[in-house]
């Protein structure tokens, strides 16, 4: 296990802008964290999960798939500069690691992997949260992690990209470092853990009335935001921009709290209320999605239910659905 | 990747987010975590506000009509023209044959130019915008009333408050961050009355629904205030010590009996004590209103009657109370603020004010500016057909699909001398221009809005604006030099800034380094003012608040044998306005892609229509074709249509009878007939 002062990471993150494009943490000036360039505002690596979800930088809200032209679609000239991207809690590797899974199942989808194969991920963890709060290690699901023992970074390179950006380093960490390590990585599931699984076999076990998906469903204003920063939502809508002698075909970020997103073009809807897409939001996750993945798609992370502005994200209706049902 | 804070160029609420970039393209966009109104959330208006930017029909160059077909034209040739054309018309028929559209979607600095320009250059008061369509009566009634045509509180208030009265206001599909408040507020005890007769989502929420017959709310709220003055449920000390005429509101309350109310209102007795008993017994209550309020022919008595409600219950100048008109466009209040209207200057100051022209005369450098106030937007068709404007120059407006009687309106613009329409889009406005000016959208250029709390706020440019366009500051100031007058130089949008505080008192401490973070309410009147959150604290801006009692009128039209319904206007949740923007991003045009027209149930079976069946809709002034949604969002004899769709235009409909003291349309209320098209 590495040590690293605020000082030496600040060293090494310095030294990786030649051969990567660094995107971290940083503070803006409205007081947002997001991930981005230090070009653009100071790190701000303490405060916990970021709110817009760093899968972004391989899944962007809205990407080209395709330019054609008279000539054909031409390839893509662009030289690809790697990413290395650190902000990513536990719970929003979590995250990655299910939908690298999802766009690489059956068919390799390859607009999410054309960053992403080359990326070096970085994992965050440790006595960084909000307010001090800890935030259990990741212990894998990236290249490496840097864990905040309250006044240095323990570094722990778990893949070989990993290992080999910080081979220079030795081994420097203290035994009482390593020890707060190990107990952080000893933390029992928390409270909205236990909601959440709860939620999930009251839901499996058909014993949530629809009533209750009608009372949410009023409550829902179809913002979207819920599927849009949610790192596990990979639905998108695709549209073509034609002009002269040009098409231009672009994804973005869809959402299934849209009526839109189901509707048939005879106008018949599957998903044809506010109730049944509430229903459906929550349900694929804790239900649909164990059937046919073998892991609850929710891992907690916090966007919904911080960017939902009437207060439905998904811990607050699995908190609900349990106080209420079961 | 560039991240750019910036204002949601959609409605009053006022969210701000980044605009998210790469390579000079916008990919997205993340919410604030830090904005006192958005709260890290947005609507999904918000969520799609970079979709429509690099969209392939933007206008990239200025266009000439040549041969009857607009033709790309050079910025020289473009501009010169429209100087030309417009001193040509002045010289011939008058300083008042032109008049000056302005923008509620146009930065605070475009519409201090776009007025300055139309004042100290041509010489006319002829300057409106939008406002005049949607906000024009809460700006005479509360100015009448309080001194202040603005929302009187914070939006936070809605936190801090036992009862909220939402009257005319769609709040969750109209302002949705608002909404969402409501429906938050209501979560944590607040109790909820909604006044509409559609069932609205707020409804569901609500302890009373008043469906109230269209058109009669001063029946209503004239009800209401009888049974608070009654029961002596009125607040003494407040009306004894804040405000003056109150007699003469209790004499004409007097004959509203609930009895009587509840015959024109179409609701029970025991629904109007009830609201009464309910609004009255709270320390603190907000009312929220909107356009189900203003957009009638007597939109002004209205406000009138719900300034009354509040001082009769002592809400206004407190935390968690007021009278909070909701503005629509995310800059028409600063469209109001920075006096593109023709009557005021900046800051609500008079025209007809001597002192205050010379006040701005010498400002800007000029020997006299002029003094009858101009002409209203509304009454511009009319005074065109009339002969009496020749020439208009429209920036960032699309009357054809926004003002009433559409075929009027088409007839009107295509027979003026000169049409010049400003745009980012060819509009179906812009498409019977003689001279088309391609404009940078939000996201490219830099200035102020202010949102619906008179929350000052910057945008910020994150990519630059496509093939020639400019932003419209820009193109004023140029047309301004080319008019020969020199008093238009700005570097940059903070200087116009400086020039419309120095001359705006309630803008007087507004600078742009001091609205980083989140911005400045008005008033504002020094660099060391915080900014109001709330209104007359103390006393009323005009010094008491007056109470104005007003008579019931009826609509102007209202259904008879041949025209049954009474058809209503408004918006949807997914569409902006004219729909220029929005029917240009993918989802949001999913959404809603066609018109539609909402009948209920009820009305549908006796007409033999079915969900989404074709339907011809006729009034007086023409007829449409659109979709039937059967639904008992609305009540038996009313339907609904929202004015986004050049195909199926709800305004080909509407009624251009106007209030006689706002000019406001009376888009709520006209009578058609539906068919069914076999
Ligand atoms: S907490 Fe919400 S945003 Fe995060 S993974 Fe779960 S569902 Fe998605
Ligand atoms: S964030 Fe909340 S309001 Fe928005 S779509 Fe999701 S559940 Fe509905
Ligand atoms: S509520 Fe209004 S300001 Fe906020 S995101 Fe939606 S449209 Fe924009």
């Amino acid at each position: 296990m590495i040590k690293l002062t605020s000082d030496q990471l600040d060293q090494f993150i310095t030294s990786l802008a030649e051969m990567w494009e660094v995107r971290l943490p940083i503070l803006l000036s409205d007081g947002t964290r997001i991930i981005g360039s230090l070009k653009d505002g100071p790190l701000a690596l303490l405060g916990g999960a970021i709110l817009s979800k760093p899968t972004a930088a391989f899944f962007p809200q809205h990407g080209t798939v395709f330019i054609a032209t008279e000539d054909g679609v031409p390839e893509s000239t662009d030289s690809l500069q790697p990413i290395f991207i650190l902000g990513f809690t536990p719970r929003d590797l979590a995250c990655l690691r299910f939908i690298d899974r999802f766009f690489a199942d059956g068919f390799c989808d390859d607009l999410y992997f054309h960053q992403r194969k080359s990326a070096v991920v970085a994992g965050i963890s440790g006595y960084c949260g909000p307010y001090g709060s800890l935030l259990a290690p990741a212990g894998g699901d990236c290249d490496l992690e840097f864990f905040w023992e309250g006044s240095s970074w323990l570094v722990i390179p778990y893949s070989s990209a990993g290992k080999a950006l910080v081979a220079e380093f030795t081994d420097s960490a203290p035994p009482e470092a390593e020890n707060r390590y190990r107990q952080a990585v000893m933390t029992p599931p928390d409270e909205n853990e236990r909601f959440l699984r709860r939620a999930s076999e009251l839901l499996r076990g058909n014993s949530v009335p629809d009533s209750f998906w009608v009372e949410i469903g009023d409550r829902c204003i179809a913002c979207t935001g819920c599927n849009l920063a949610c790192p596990t939502c990979t639905c998108f809508g695709v549209q073509d921009w034609r002009s002269a002698k040009r098409v231009e075909r672009s994804r973005m970020w869809d959402s299934c709290q849209l009526d839109g997103f189901m509707r048939e073009a005879s106008g018949h809807n599957p998903l044809g209320s506010e109730a049944e897409r509430s229903r459906r939001r929550i349900h694929h996750k804790l239900a649909a999605d164990p059937e046919k993945w073998g892991e609850i798609s929710c891992f907690l992370c916090g966007r919904c239910d911080a960017v939902c502005p009437t207060g439905i994200g998904i811990i607050a209706v699995a908190r609900e659905l349990v106080t209420r049902f079961g | 990747m560039k991240r750019t804070l910036t204002v949601c160029p959609y409605c009053g609420v006022g969210c701000t987010f980044y605009l998210v970039s790469d390579k000079g393209r916008l990919v997205g966009v993340e919410p604030s975590a830090t904005h006192p109104v958005s709260r890290g959330g947005l609507c999904v208006k918000g969520w799609n506000a970079y979709a429509f930017v690099h969209h392939p029909d933007r206008l990239t160059t200025p266009l000439v009509r040549r041969d009857g077909l607009l033709c790309p034209a050079s910025w020289d040739e473009a501009l010169n023209l429209v100087i030309e054309k417009l001193q040509a018309i002045q010289a011939k028929h008058g300083r008042d044959a032109v008049m000056f559209a302005s923008s509620a979607k146009a930065t605070n600095e475009e519409n201090f130019l776009l007025m300055k320009l139309a004042r100290a250059v041509f010489g006319t008061n002829n300057i409106d915008h939008c406002a005049r369509l949607c906000h024009s009566s809460t700006v005479t009634g509360l100015a009448e009333t309080f001194g202040s045509g603005a929302m009187t509180n914070s939006i936070s208030c809605l936190d801090q408050t036992e009862v909220i009265l939402v009257i005319g206001s769609n709040t969750t599909e109209q302002h949705p961050l608002i909404g969402s408040r409501i429906l938050n507020a209501v979560r944590n005890g607040v109790r909820l009355i909604v006044a509409d007769n559609r069932r609205i989502r707020l409804a569901r929420h609500a302890e009373l629904h008043l469906r109230h017959k269209n058109g009669s709310d001063v029946a209503l709220l004239n009800g209401i205030m009888h049974v608070i003055i009654s029961e002596g449920l009125t607040d003494r000390d407040f009306i004894a010590a804040r405000t003056e005429n109150y007699d003469a509101l209790a004499k004409s309350v007097a004959e509203w009996t609930p009895e009587r109310s509840a015959d024109a209102t179409g609701l029970k007795a025991d629904e109007i004590i009830a609201t009464a008993r309910l609004f009255a017994g709270a320390e603190r209550a907000m009312i929220v209103y909107s356009m189900g309020i203003t957009q009638h022919s007597h939109g002004v008595d209205n406000v009138r009657c719900i300034a009354s409600l509040a001082m009769l219950t002592g809400n206004v100048g407190r935390t968690g109370t007021g009278v909070n008109p909701l503005r629509g466009q995310n800059n028409v209040q600063g469209g109001c603020d920075m006096g593109a209207l023709p009557d005021l200057y900046s800051g609500y100051q008079k025209v007809s004010d001597q002192k205050i022209r010379d006040k701005f005369a010498r400002a800007w450098g000029v020997d006299e500016l002029p003094e009858s106030p101009g002409l209203p937007l509304t009454r511009a068709m009319d005074a065109a057909s009339a002969g009496h404007l020749q020439g208009m120059f429209i920036m960032g407006e699309n009357p054809m699909l926004s003002d009433p009687d559409q075929g009027h309106a088409r007839k009107v613009l295509e027979n003026l001398e000169l049409l010049v329409v400003q745009d980012i889009f060819l509009t179906e406005t812009a498409a019977l221009a003689d001279i088309v000016l391609p404009a940078a959208c939000y996201a490219e250029k830099e200035g102020t809005f202010t949102n619906t709390e008179r929350r000052v706020q910057r945008l910020h440019k994150a990519v630059a604006p496509p093939g020639t366009a400019r932003a419209d500051w820009e193109i004023i100031c140029d047309l301004a030099e080319r008019a020969g007058y020199p008093g238009m130089r700005y570097n940059n949008t903070a200087e116009i800034m400086n020039e419309a505080a120095a001359l705006t008192p309630i803008y007087g401490g507004i600078t742009d380094d001091r609205l980083d973070q989140h911005g400045l309410q008005w008033p504002c009147p020094d660099s060391s003012h915080p900014g109001t959150p709330i209104l007359h604290l103390d006393h009323f801006t005009r010094g008491r608040g007056r109470f104005s009692p007003v008579t019931h009128r009826l609509p102007a039209e209202l259904p008879d044998e041949q025209y049954p319904f009474v058809l209503t206007t408004g918006r949807t949740y997914f569409h902006w306005h004219t729909g220029s923007m929005t029917r240009r991003t993918h989802l949001l045009h999913r959404e809603e892609p066609r018109s539609f027209i909402e009948l209920h149930p009820d009305d549908a079976a006796r007409i033999g229509v079915r969900d989404r069946d074709k339907l011809l809709v006729i009034s007086r002034r023409g007829q449409v074709h659109t979709e039937a949604r059967v639904t008992a969002m609305v009540i038996p004899g009313v339907v609904f249509m929202p004015f986004h769709f050049a195909e199926g235009a709800a305004n080909a409909l509407t009624n251009n009878i106007l209030d006689p003291e706002s000019s406001i349309p009376e888009f709520k209320v006209c009578a058609v007939s539906v068919e069914k098209l076999l």
